[in-house]
């Protein structure tokens, strides 16, 4: 795994449009995230015949990503199937073929669009089988989350109002190998799935990354990314990796940090998360969704009620106010929680 | 375009009047019946304080229920509203089940995890579970042609929702998408002259809802609601041609909703005149039994026997239902999740017969 530092300027294409080829694994196997997703589709397509994939500009354009690049020519356009801009419609249609049977992968440009689906996704997708018993085996994959220069309506967090009223499992993977075991278990999963892709580790993670076929990485599980003695991160997605720059840091200052990496935001594995805590005694919750009423609140209260007896300090979170996500560099870096603040926010619960 | 309903029908011989052997006219009549009385018994026992919940009553619509439902085959799909009851019995459904759904009980079809007419049976006569958020099971029924069509299965989707409805912006995705596929799919409204207490002009602007189809490039055919087998026949037309290939069809069916959105609404919005009008001249339940006695299909006697046996049902029906016991308070957190196996095995019966 390299993480280069993080821009601080404006980067060309930061939001990831544009016509740059997905690129291939290095010699050394080494893949980024975005090459580990689609190796995973692409891998369950020829796995699965029920598998396809709908969704605006994925088959001849390749996506605007480029995850689905090269997918047309290798599966047709019955399996690739470029829609109309019409959210509600591609949710619906994902739902009404699971329940016939196949096994779609329905690609939202950016994460921020699933609110132009939301009805679908929240009353039929994630309602469904429970009041029918009905599986309903879709997956709703796309990009989200910011540090990309990308503003208000590309840099959305969606995993909270998704999760709100169960039904719908969500996963946000911050490391290549696990974006590619969880991607191929959410294709294989039964329930509904959102696979949250964090944009800004697309291509900026690398990893050699397992090429077994049934390479999986189970959903619901937390995984710790770096043990440590004196506080817990808990994290997901790019903050994962800011956490372990952090911890880093810390070390070099003599505070050991653990970094818990939840995976599966829902459900959540409050197993592992609780023993870091009896471990460590003091927890930091950083997360990119929002402060007030996001992942981290109630992360944070399931530990403040499930592990009180093991806490030297008040669990504290780190995480954006509840407002927009504004686009001047000045202003991203002082909105998104950032290494120093992580830091920071370590160093006080420490010295508690 | 719009009006395919041909003005020579009344000289029409009687035969052509009749599109389907008498057998099965007796049965369209029998499950008309079985509605109109389903209909006005359910409302009756609601406001004696009998029936918990709430009530959808689809009266005077039954013209539009049976005929376009008639026209599926067994595993076509079907795709209704809490509106369209008597279109999901028409399908299949259990009338015995469906009570016990009314009831809150296990034998339910959702095992008391809906209510009412928020019904479906996907599993058996292919039927989805009802949704309030309409016409939210528009884009569902176009995922369902989509996998037909992908399947190469010669199926047919056909979905049902009302005129308020198509005001909705999944109304013209689910169309426009569909149009451009050339899904296997039917688009039914059930044009019965209300959104609650708003009238059609609140709704759309145009004259007619079937005349939106040119925007789509597929037929428009606005029928008769009260005319069963003119609904029948459109519905059948447009299956057929969903299911050779040749894409959706738009069917709106003129009726009126002759009781309040739902049992506590006395629609006092509704002028009486138009109220007169339709329930004196276009009853689908009473123009379909006055044709088959004109045309000497069925006898007064043999009316007669009919709605004993539809009573009797009901009967039948109410009983099982009572009998039926509440689901366990402990299973109300089971099956969200297809692994924990709630669906797959049959559910504890230890509710009892008393409400809490």
């Amino acid at each position: 795994m390299t993480a280069p530092a993080t821009s601080t300027g404006v980067e060309a294409g930061a939001a990831g449009h544009g016509a740059e080829p997905r690129g291939k694994r290095a010699d050394d196997g080494q893949a980024t995230y975005l090459i580990a997703i689609a190796e995973a589709i692409w891998e369950e397509m020829e796995r699965d015949d029920r598998v396809y994939m709908l969704g605006e500009d994925i088959a001849v354009y390749g996506g605007a990503f480029k995850v689905t690049e090269g997918f047309l020519e290798r599966f047709g356009p019955d399996r690739v199937i470029d829609t109309p801009i019409a959210e509600e419609t591609i949710v619906g249609m994902a739902v009404g073929s699971a329940m016939e049977g196949l096994r779609p992968v329905a690609e939202f440009q950016y994460a921020d669009f699933m609110s132009s689906g939301f009805d679908e996704i929240s009353t039929v997708l994630g309602r469904y089988h429970y009041r029918s018993g009905v599986p309903i085996p879709a997956v709703l994959r796309g990009p989200s989350g910011g540090y990309v220069r990308a503003s208000s309506f590309h840099s959305v967090n969606p995993e909270p109002w998704f999760a709100y009223g169960g039904g719908i499992k969500i996963v946000c993977p911050a490391f290549p190998g696990d974006a590619k075991g969880l991607m191929k278990s959410a294709i294989r999963d039964d329930n509904p799935v959102m696979f949250l892709e964090h944009k800004w580790i697309y291509r900026r993670i690398k990893e050699q990354v397992p090429t077994e076929p049934d390479f999986l990485v189970p959903i619901g599980q937390a995984d710790v990314k770096r043990e440590g003695t004196d506080v817990t991160i808990v994290t997901y997605g790019a903050l994962v990796h800011k956490s372990l720059e952090a911890a880093e840091n810390l070390a070099q200052r003599g505070i050991s940090a653990e970094v818990v990496d939840l995976r599966t935001v829902h459900p959540v594995d409050e197993e592992t998360v609780l023993e870091s805590i009896a471990k460590t005694s003091r927890a930091l919750v950083v997360t990119e969704s929002y402060r007030f009423v996001g992942i981290g609140a109630e992360v944070g209260a399931t530990i403040a009620e499930k592990a009180f007896e093991h806490l030297d300090a008040p669990v504290t979170r780190l995480a954006p106010p509840n407002m927009p996500v504004p686009f001047s560099p000045t202003l991203e870096d002082a909105f998104l929680p950032q290494v120093a603040d992580i830091e920071r926010s370590v160093e006080k619960l420490s010295a508690w | 375009m719009a009006t395919e309903v041909d003005p020579t029908a009344a000289e029409a011989s009687t035969a052509a009047r009749r599109p389907l052997p008498d057998d099965e006219l007796l049965d369209m009549l029998h499950m008309l019946k079985l509605c109109r009385y389903f209909d006005e018994r359910m409302e009756a026992l609601y406001r004696q304080g009998r029936l918990p919940g709430a009530i959808y009553s689809g009266r005077g619509q039954e013209g539009t229920h049976v005929g376009v439902a008639w026209a599926l085959a067994d595993d076509d799909s079907l795709f209704p509203t809490h509106r369209d009851l008597s279109a999901q019995l028409t399908k299949g459904l259990d009338l015995k089940r469906v009570m016990a759904q009314f009831w809150a009980r296990i034998d339910g079809y959702t095992r008391g995890r809906d209510g009412n007419s928020h019904i479906g049976d996907w599993s058996g006569n292919k039927t989805f579970t009802v949704m309030s958020h309409l016409p939210i099971a528009y884009p569902v029924a176009a995922g369902a042609a989509l996998a037909y069509k992908l399947k190469r299965e010669p199926r047919v989707a056909l979905a049902i929702c009302g005129d308020g409805a198509t005001s909705n912006g999944r109304w013209h995705e689910s169309l426009n998408t569909s149009s451009i596929f050339r899904l296997p799919v039917v688009w039914v409204v059930n044009n019965n002259g209300f959104a609650y207490s708003a009238p059609n002009a609140l709704e759309f602007p145009t004259a007619t809802i079937a005349e939106r189809a040119v925007a789509y490039r597929m037929p428009g055919v606005r029928v008769d609601g009260g005319n069963v087998l003119e609904v029948f026949e459109a519905a059948r037309a447009a299956v057929e041609r969903a299911r050779a290939g040749e894409g959706p069809t738009l069917i709106e069916s003129v009726s009126l909703r002759w009781r309040g959105h739902a049992g506590h609404d006395p629609a006092k919005y509704m002028p009486n005149e138009m109220l007169e009008e339709f329930m004196g001249n276009s009853d689908p339940v009473r123009n379909f039994e006055e044709l088959l006695l004109t045309d000497g299909v069925i006898t007064t006697e043999g009316v007669d026997e009919l709605m004993k046996r539809v009573e009797s049902e009901f009967e039948e029906g109410y009983e099982f239902a009572l009998a039926s016991p509440f689901p366990e308070p402990g299973d109300a957190t089971k099956g969200l999740w297809v692994e924990d196996g709630y669906w797959s095995s049959e559910p504890g019966r230890g509710g009892g017969t008393e409400a809490g």
